[in-house]
C-alpha cells in the first residue's frame, strides 16, 4: 500500500465517527422521508405505496398553499428587519464599556427563553381584551386592535414576537464580525476624512459582508421553519391565516396520523429552503471570494 | 469501569417486589402540593383529586405501585411515539373521542375482562359514558366522566337585564328567543350577551355546531367517512352565531385565558364552555370581593332547535396492548375498581360522573349546580364511535365554524371547505 493511499484511510478512519453519526441522524432519515412521502402510512408502519399521489393531493390542497405562502411572507417580513435590527444593535453595542455589556446581555437574553415563554409574554401584550396594547390603545380612546384574531394583523404580529425572540444570536454574530475588522481601516477612512456615514458604507458594511450573508443564510432556513409561535399563539388561525408549513405537516402527521403526507409536505418545504438558499448563496457571491474580511 | 456500569444498573432496579402498575395521564402536575397526600376527600381540581387517588391506592392496596407518569395535556403525540415503540404505559388517561382511533389500529385492550375481575358491571355506567368507550361493540376504556358544553351564566347581569325568574336565569327555547333576550341583555347592560372564545380555541364552534345540528336530529356523521354539515340544519346554526356576532351581541376576538378572564371580571352574560370550569367559577362566587361573589349559575345548553341534545365527550383510562403478567393484569383490575369508587370525589371537579349510582346520589346532587346540569348525562350525545381522528376532525370543523362565525368567511364556504378538509383525508384512512 502506498504512502498516499494509507493517509486517505488513515483520514477517513478519522472522519468515520463523524460520518456515522451524520449518515444515521442526517442522511438516513433524510432518504427515509423520501421514501416513506410515496406510501400512504400512519405511524404505526404498513402502508400503501401511492407513488407520487401524496404529492398530487398536497399541490391540490389549497390549506397546504395557504401555509406554505404564509411562511414565505413571515420570512420576507422577519429576516430583512431583523437582520438590520440585529445590525444596528451590534453597531450601537460594539464598545467596551459597562452598560453596552449589560444592554448586549438584555438584549440576548429573550433569545434564551423557550417558545412557550415567548409565546406567554406575546399573548400579555397581544391580547386585545386585556393586552398591554390593548390597554394602551383604550387608554388612548380607540379601540384594541385584534392582532391574533385579524387574517390581515396576524403574520405580523408574528413577526415582531419572532424578531424580539431570535434578535439576540445575529447580534452576537454581528457583534462577532465588528470586533474582526482592523482598527487601522478606521484610522484611514479618517485620514481620508471620511464622515460617519461613508465610514460605515465603505468600511463596516463591506467588512461584515461575509457576516450578514452567513445571518441572512441563517435566519431564512430558520424562519421557514416557523412553527411553534404559530402554533401556540394562534393554532394556525384565524382561519389558516398564520398555518406554516411546519404546523401544517405537525397536523397531518401527528393530529392525522398521515405520515406520508406529511413526509411529502416536508420534502417539498426542504427543497424550497435548499432553493432559496442556493439562490441567496449564488445572488451574494461567494462569501469569501472577494476582499471582504 | 464494569463495577461502575453494574453499579448504575442496580441503583435503578426497584427495592420493593410489588407489582408495577406504568400509569400515564395529562390532568397537570401538583405534586409539591398533593405529593404525599391520601385523603381524597379533602383534596381540589383535576390534579389534586387524581394524584390523591393513586397515592391512596399505593397506600391501601398493599400488593401494587402504581407509578405516574404526568404528560401536557393532552399527550396524544407522545403515547402515539410510545407505541410506535412498543413501549406503551399499562394504563393512561384518554378522551372518548380519540379511543376509536387506538381501538381501529388494535391498540388497545378490551377492557370486559378487567371490569369482570374488578366487579364492575358495564350497566353501571351512564349511557352517555358506556357509548363513549364502546366501539364496535366492545369497552376500550373505564369510563371516568361526562363532560360537555354548559353555559355559564352571570347571574347579577342577568338579573340587571331583567332575565331572572324565581331566581333562575330564564334560558331561551328557540333561535328568535335567544336574540331577544341577547339584544335586552345588551341593551340593559351595555355588555355582550355571549362570551365566546374563538381565536386559538377551535372546540367550542366545532361543539355549538354539533350539538344544534344534532338537535335538528341530522347526524354529523351520517357514515364513517362523511362529514355533513353544509346542510340547511347546519347553515341555519352557523347564521346564526355569526348574526349573534355581527350584532355585537357576542365577542369575537377572545382566546380561551381572555373569555375566562372577561367571564370572572362580569364583563359578559354567559360563557359557553365545559363543565371542568364549574369549580373556578364557583369558588369565585364564593369568594366575597371577587366580581362574580354570589351571581353564578350553570345550565346545560338551552334547546333552541328540535330535541334537546347536547354534544358531550368524556374521559376514560384505557389499557394500551403490551405483554403483561397475571400479576399486572389483576393490579390493573383493582386500580379500576379503586377509581370507580371514587367516582364522586373526581365529579367534585365539575364533571358528570360516569356511574349512574353517583350520579343519581343525593350526595352528588347536593354538590353546587350539579342538580341543575345533570341532565347531560341523560342528554349528552357522543358523535358515533365509528369516526375516526375526531381530535383532527374538532380542529377543522371548529377553524372553519369560527371563521363562519366571525364574518371570515361566508357561511357556505366555511361549511363547504370543513366538509371537504375532512372527508379528503377521512378517506385516505386504511
Amino acid at each position: 500500500m502506498s504512502a498516499g493511499v494509507q493517509r486517505r484511510w488513515q483520514g477517513l478512519l478519522f472522519v468515520a465517527p463523524f460520518l456515522l453519526l451524520y449518515c444515521t441522524i442526517l442522511i438516513y432519515p433524510l432518504l427515509k422521508g423520501a421514501w416513506l412521502s410515496l406510501y400512504r402510512v400512519d405511524l404505526f408502519g404498513g402502508g400503501t405505496f401511492v407513488g407520487l399521489g401524496n404529492y398530487g393531493r398536497l399541490f391540490a390542497d389549497p390549506v397546504f398553499w395557504q401555509s406554505m405562502a404564509n411562511t414565505l411572507l413571515l420570512a420576507l417580513m422577519i429576516v430583512p428587519l431583523l437582520t438590520a435590527i440585529a445590525l444596528a444593535l451590534a453597531l450601537a453595542l460594539n464598545r467596551a464599556t459597562r452598560g453596552a455589556a449589560i444592554l448586549r446581555g438584555v438584549f440576548f437574553s429573550s433569545a434564551v427563553l423557550s417558545v412557550t415563554i415567548v409565546t406567554l409574554i406575546w399573548r400579555f401584550v397581544l391580547a386585545p381584551d386585556a393586552g398591554l396594547l390593548g390597554e394602551l390603545w383604550t387608554a388612548a380612546g380607540w379601540a384594541p386592535l385584534p392582532f391574533l384574531s385579524d387574517q390581515s394583523l396576524v403574520l405580523p404580529a408574528l413577526a415582531v414576537t419572532t424578531i424580539w425572540w431570535s434578535v439576540g444570536f445575529p447580534m452576537l454574530l454581528f457583534l462577532a464580525g465588528l470586533q474582526q475588522i482592523p482598527h487601522d481601516m478606521y484610522e484611514a477612512a479618517a485620514l481620508d476624512g471620511a464622515g460617519r456615514w461613508t465610514t460605515f458604507t465603505k468600511v463596516t458594511l463591506p467588512a461584515l459582508k461575509r457576516t450578514t450573508i452567513l445571518v441572512f443564510m441563517l435566519q431564512t432556513a430558520a424562519q421557514l421553519q416557523l412553527f411553534g409561535q404559530s402554533q401556540l399563539l394562534t393554532a394556525g388561525g384565524p382561519s389558516g391565516a398564520s398555518r406554516t408549513a411546519v404546523l401544517f405537516l405537525f397536523e397531518s402527521a401527528f393530529g392525522r396520523w398521515e405520515l406520508g403526507y406529511a413526509s411529502a409536505a416536508a420534502e417539498v418545504l426542504f427543497v424550497l429552503i435548499v432553493a432559496v438558499t442556493l439562490t441567496q448563496y449564488a445572488l451574494t457571491g461567494r462569501p469569501g471570494a472577494d476582499n471582504a474580511r | 469501569m464494569l463495577l461502575f456500569a453494574v453499579l448504575a444498573l442496580s441503583s435503578c432496579t426497584r427495592a420493593d417486589d410489588k407489582t408495577h402498575v406504568y400509569l400515564q395521564r395529562f390532568f397537570g402536575e401538583c405534586g409539591a402540593e398533593y405529593g404525599g397526600k391520601t385523603d381524597v376527600a379533602k383534596a381540589e381540581g383535576e390534579c389534586g383529586i387524581i394524584t390523591t387517588v393513586t397515592n391512596a391506592f399505593n397506600a391501601t392496596d398493599g400488593k401494587a405501585v402504581v407509578d405516574t407518569n404526568v404528560i401536557a395535556w393532552p399527550g396524544y403525540p407522545q403515547l402515539t411515539a410510545q407505541m410506535a415503540a412498543r413501549d406503551p404505559p399499562d394504563v393512561v388517561s384518554m378522551h372518548e373521542n380519540v379511543i376509536s382511533d387506538y381501538a381501529s389500529k388494535e391498540l388497545l385492550e378490551p377492557v370486559e375482562p378487567y371490569l369482570k375481575a374488578a366487579g364492575l358491571d358495564a350497566a353501571s355506567f351512564t349511557k352517555a359514558s358506556q357509548e363513549g368507550v364502546t366501539i364496535g361493540g366492545r369497552m376500550y376504556g373505564l369510563p371516568w366522566d361526562t363532560h360537555g358544553g354548559l353555559w355559564h351564566i352571570n347571574t347579577k347581569l342577568f338579573a340587571q337585564a331583567g332575565l331572572m325568574r324565581g331566581g333562575k336565569p330564564v334560558l331561551p327555547s328557540s333561535p328568535q328567543e335567544l336574540l331577544t333576550q341577547a339584544r335586552q341583555f345588551r341593551k340593559r347592560t351595555g355588555k355582550p350577551y355571549l362570551i365566546q372564545s374563538l381565536v386559538g380555541d377551535p372546540a367550542g364552534a366545532a361543539r355549538n355546531l354539533y350539538t344544534y345540528v344534532m338537535a335538528q336530529g341530522q347526524p354529523v356523521f351520517p357514515d364513517a367517512r362523511h362529514l355533513k354539515v353544509n346542510t340547511p340544519e347546519g347553515r341555519r346554526v352557523a347564521e346564526f352565531f355569526r348574526q349573534l356576532t355581527a350584532e355585537g351581541l357576542g365577542t369575537s376576538n377572545m382566546d380561551t385565558p381572555a373569555a375566562i378572564a372577561a367571564f370572572m371580571s362580569g364583563e359578559g352574560g354567559i360563557y359557553p364552555t365545559g363543565t371542568w370550569m364549574i369549580g373556578q367559577f364557583q369558588q369565585e362566587s364564593a369568594t366575597p370581593g371577587r366580581p362574580l361573589y354570589g351571581s353564578y349559575a350553570v345550565m346545560n345548553y338551552p334547546r333552541l332547535w328540535g330535541q334537546h341534545v347536547i354534544y358531550v365527550g368524556g374521559h376514560a383510562w384505557v389499557v394500551p396492548k403490551r405483554e403483561r403478567t397475571p400479576a399486572q393484569k389483576a393490579a390493573i383490575a383493582r386500580l379500576f375498581r379503586f377509581m370507580a369508587q371514587h367516582n364522586y370525589d373526581w365529579a367534585r371537579t365539575g364533571h358528570l360522573p360516569a356511574v349512574t349510582a353517583v350520579l343519581d346520589s343525593p350526595q352528588f346532587r347536593a354538590l353546587p349546580h350539579r342538580a341543575d346540569i345533570a341532565p347531560l348525562a341523560d342528554i349528552g350525545r357522543p358523535l358515533p364511535g365509528y369516526v375516526r381522528r375526531q381530535s383532527a376532525v374538532e380542529g377543522i370543523v371548529g377553524e372553519e365554524m369560527a371563521g363562519a362565525i366571525t364574518g371570515q368567511k361566508s357561511v357556505p364556504d366555511a361549511l363547504a371547505t370543513a366538509e371537504r378538509r375532512v372527508n379528503e383525508f377521512l378517506a385516505e384512512l386504511d
